[in-house]
């Protein structure tokens, strides 16, 4: 079957896998959503992120079908073991009245027997009942109902080859016969769905006039196909079996299912029962219920490639929202740093705006403070007789701010005092204050 | 229209051709396995006749309790002495018959018993058979750059041109795969398996991985079976493993048709790529299309309705 899906996939979701044909098809697919464009999805990002995504995606579906599996597990066993030992009571119990009905057989005797009947019976031979009316189980008609098995992969098992020669032919005809019934059931669904796609249509015309939306329509011609299947592939097959075979209705329904996602379990198969309790099949039994299998594996396959499109769907549309919710994520811390960067930027603008003004004030202070300290220290000749003579006079002039250090190199030289900081109208009325005070 | 009525002309081809396949094949197999079938109820004919005649049993009795003994045997549960430890229902054997249920291989040696087992195995199976071709196809989807893409770049890269590589890497995969999870897991499981052949390996495992799963041999279920939860374990990944591979073997050949123009030539589905394989493969299928382009153009996926596929579900 899984041939058959992969085919089928390959088939039915072109636009899935290839986001350019959705955009030509005129009419969105037969499936959940109803916007194809939202399959479009630009796969523009960088590769290394589609990859870990994808990675990701996968390990999370696996350990999801393992889970899967282990559930499955649990509750079979629960609804089964209690079921199976009690069987095997009553086989027991059987087997020890039988010994002491049968006081002249022991244990070991019957034991042999029963196991070579059990492995006659896997081989087909049912060794209760007479042999004389038992049909063979590989007249033509059986053996091709087991070749049909083998090809759809279904594989019932209650006949199987037990020859080597049977079994080394059985290798080489699956092997070229599951592509072939691959390619033909391929063909077979796309037939139904063209079928079922002009009822569809039809339909559709109906319904426009009601004025519904394009997703109601889509969704209600959905259900319809898988409302009209199950009734003519499901429904209807079980009833027929349940009349013919004598099943149950869940034994029945049951037998359908499993045979038609090929699972094929083999303890119920139709027509099967010919031999062992009499019952007459019309000729024709077998080839319809043939037939049957056939339109029915189309069927389902493609309404389990349906199944999987919403899978995907669901996928790739939380990939979207996980994909815009990265992108949201990724804008607001983007802004956020472009704010923080621009407060920093801004905050360290102004500190260094307040640094240099601080530090041109200290250069200020420190340059009139300089002038006094470099009296105290530096004194050249020149600069001490000035300095004597200011000295005396320095209690009355405590604000003298006469540098004369080097820069009064620049006294002589540019003929002005322009010192550090001090504007020069200051520097003029202290220059003018010094020498209306030296002279 | 010519490619409709090409199309069905193909389909019915298709379906003629499938019918005289089945016939030859049962054919086949009736010449093959009546005379051995004939021959073992003659044995056990006499098995019974034997039986009766040693002992004070009457025939009616024994058809009774041998009526039994096979319906419970077709459930799995056994009447011989040493295998009342063991259940089939442990949890690692139902697990392991989950999985048989999930990747519809269905072997049939254990099945569900009571009416809610059977109505839960519908509902399990519905559900499950898409998930697990989900999640197959996605590996194999990851596994196709490392393991065809790559190597066939590789090898175009030596000089090769583009069709005879592919071609060349297919036999290297297929090569690789039956050696691998054919040939190897049969001698273990000749080895393991006390009355199995090596024979008999190769054929249980292509009947697994082709998920046919007759049923007739089914590892791990002998009655004094050591270590059977780890062996059904082991069991259970080396199906799914396999079945990966043949998926991708699969893919591969289809591809490979693809540019060899084999499936425009018989009007099949195409392989589409996804995005993520856009690798040097297809840009040499480009290449290659320009020298087909009167096929090419009627098969062209961009063009709706042209091409038989389940596209024409939309258009009515």
């Amino acid at each position: 079957m899984m041939w058959l899906i992969y085919i089928c996939l390959a088939v039915a979701a072109p636009d899935l896998l290839d986001p350019k044909s959705a955009a030509h098809n005129s009419k969105p697919r037969l499936s959940f959503s109803a916007k194809p464009v939202v399959l479009n999805t630009p796969e523009d990002e960088c590769d290394t992120r589609t990859t870990v995504m994808r990675w990701k995606t996968v390990s999370a579906i696996f350990f999801l079908v393992v889970l899967y599996l282990i559930i499955g597990a649990t509750v079979f066993k629960a609804l089964e073991q209690p079921h199976e030992s009690s069987q095997k009571l009553a086989i027991l119990v059987e087997k020890l009245d039988f010994l002491a009905m049968h006081s002249c057989v022991n244990s070991s005797e019957l034991e042999d027997l029963v196991k070579q009947v059990v492995s006659a019976v896997r081989a087909g031979v049912n060794p209760s009942g007479n042999s004389s009316n038992q049909t063979s189980l590989w007249d033509l008609s059986s053996s091709f109902f087991f070749a049909g098995t083998v090809i759809t992969t279904i594989g019932f098992g209650n006949i199987s080859p037990h020859t080597e020669g049977g079994r080394i032919f059985c290798i080489i005809y699956a092997l070229l016969g599951i592509p072939l019934f691959g390619f033909l059931l391929a063909g077979v669904g796309d037939q139904l769905g063209t079928i079922f796609g002009k009822g569809i249509a039809r339909v559709e015309k109906m319904i426009v006039k009601w004025q519904v939306s394009q997703t109601k329509i889509r969704v209600i011609s959905t259900l319809l196909f898988i409302l009209f299947g199950c009734l003519i592939f499901v429904a209807l097959p079980a009833v027929i079996f349940k009349h013919i075979e004598g099943w149950s209705t869940l034994e029945s329904i049951y037998f359908v299912v499993i045979t038609l996602t090929t699972i094929g379990f083999g303890d119920f198969v139709a027509g099967e029962k010919g031999g062992t309790e009499g019952l007459e099949y019309l000729d024709y039994y077998k080839p319809v219920v043939w037939f049957w299998i056939l339109v029915g594996l189309a069927y389902f396959a493609a309404v389990l490639s349906m199944i999987g499109d919403w899978f995907r769907v669901i996928s790739k549309k939380t990939k979207e929202e996980v994909g815009e919710f990265r992108a949201h994520a990724a804008e607001w811390t983007a802004n956020v740093s472009a704010e923080f960067k621009e407060t920093r930027r801004r905050l360290s603008v102004d500190i260094y705006d307040k640094f240099q003004r601080a530090a041109s004030m200290k250069r200020k202070l420190s340059s009139e403070l300089g002038v006094n300290a470099s009296m105290n220290q530096e004194m050249t000749p020149g600069k001490r007789t000035l300095s004597a003579n200011l000295c005396e006079n320095r209690d009355s002039y405590p604000n003298l701010t006469l540098s004369l250090s080097p820069v009064s190199g620049a006294l002589t030289r540019n003929g002005s005092l322009y010192l550090n900081g001090l504007s020069p109208d200051y520097a003029d009325r202290r220059e003018i204050a010094i020498i209306e005070n030296l002279k | 229209m010519h490619s409709a009525g090409r199309s069905w002309l193909l389909l019915t081809g298709f379906v003629l051709f499938y019918v005289i396949y089945l016939l030859f094949g049962a054919l086949v197999f009736s010449s093959i396995e009546r005379p051995v079938e004939d021959k073992l109820r003659h044995d056990m004919e006499t098995l019974k006749q034997e039986f009766l005649n040693l002992s004070c049993v009457n025939p009616a009795s024994l058809e009774r309790f041998l009526v039994q003994v096979l319906a419970a045997n077709k459930y799995g549960v056994s009447v011989l002495r040493n295998s009342s430890a063991t259940s089939n229902w442990d949890l690692a054997s139902s697990m392991f018959f989950a999985n048989t249920l999930v990747t519809t291989v269905g072997y049939g040696h254990t099945t569900p018993l009571s009416d809610t087992g059977k109505a839960f195995s519908i509902v399990y199976a519905l559900l499950g058979v898409p998930f697990t071709m989900l999640v197959l196809t996605a590996c194999v989807q990851r596994l196709m750059y490392p393991l065809v893409l790559a190597p066939v770049g590789l090898l175009q890269r030596s000089g090769m041109e583009p069709r005879s590589a592919t071609a060349v890497h297919f036999l290297l995969l297929l090569l690789m795969v039956v050696l691998c999870f054919l040939l190897a897991p049969a001698a273990i499981f000749s080895l393991l398996e006390v009355s199995w052949s090596f024979l008999d390996g190769v054929y249980f495992c292509f009947i697994s991985l082709c998920t046919i799963g007759l049923g007739d041999f089914v590892p791990g279920t002998q009655p004094g079976q050591q270590y059977r939860p780890l062996y059904q374990v082991s069991v259970m990944v080396y199906l799914f493993v396999g079945l990966m591979m043949m998926f991708l073997l699969l893919h591969t050949f289809h591809k490979m048709a693809d540019l060899h123009g084999l499936t425009t030539f018989l009007q099949l589905p195409h392989c589409e790529e996804t995005d993520e394989d856009r690798e040097p493969i297809v840009d040499n299928k480009l290449e290659e299309e320009s020298s087909y382009p009167s096929d090419k153009a009627a098969s062209k996926p961009l063009e709706p309705g042209s091409q038989p596929s389940y596209n024409t579900i939309n258009k009515g």
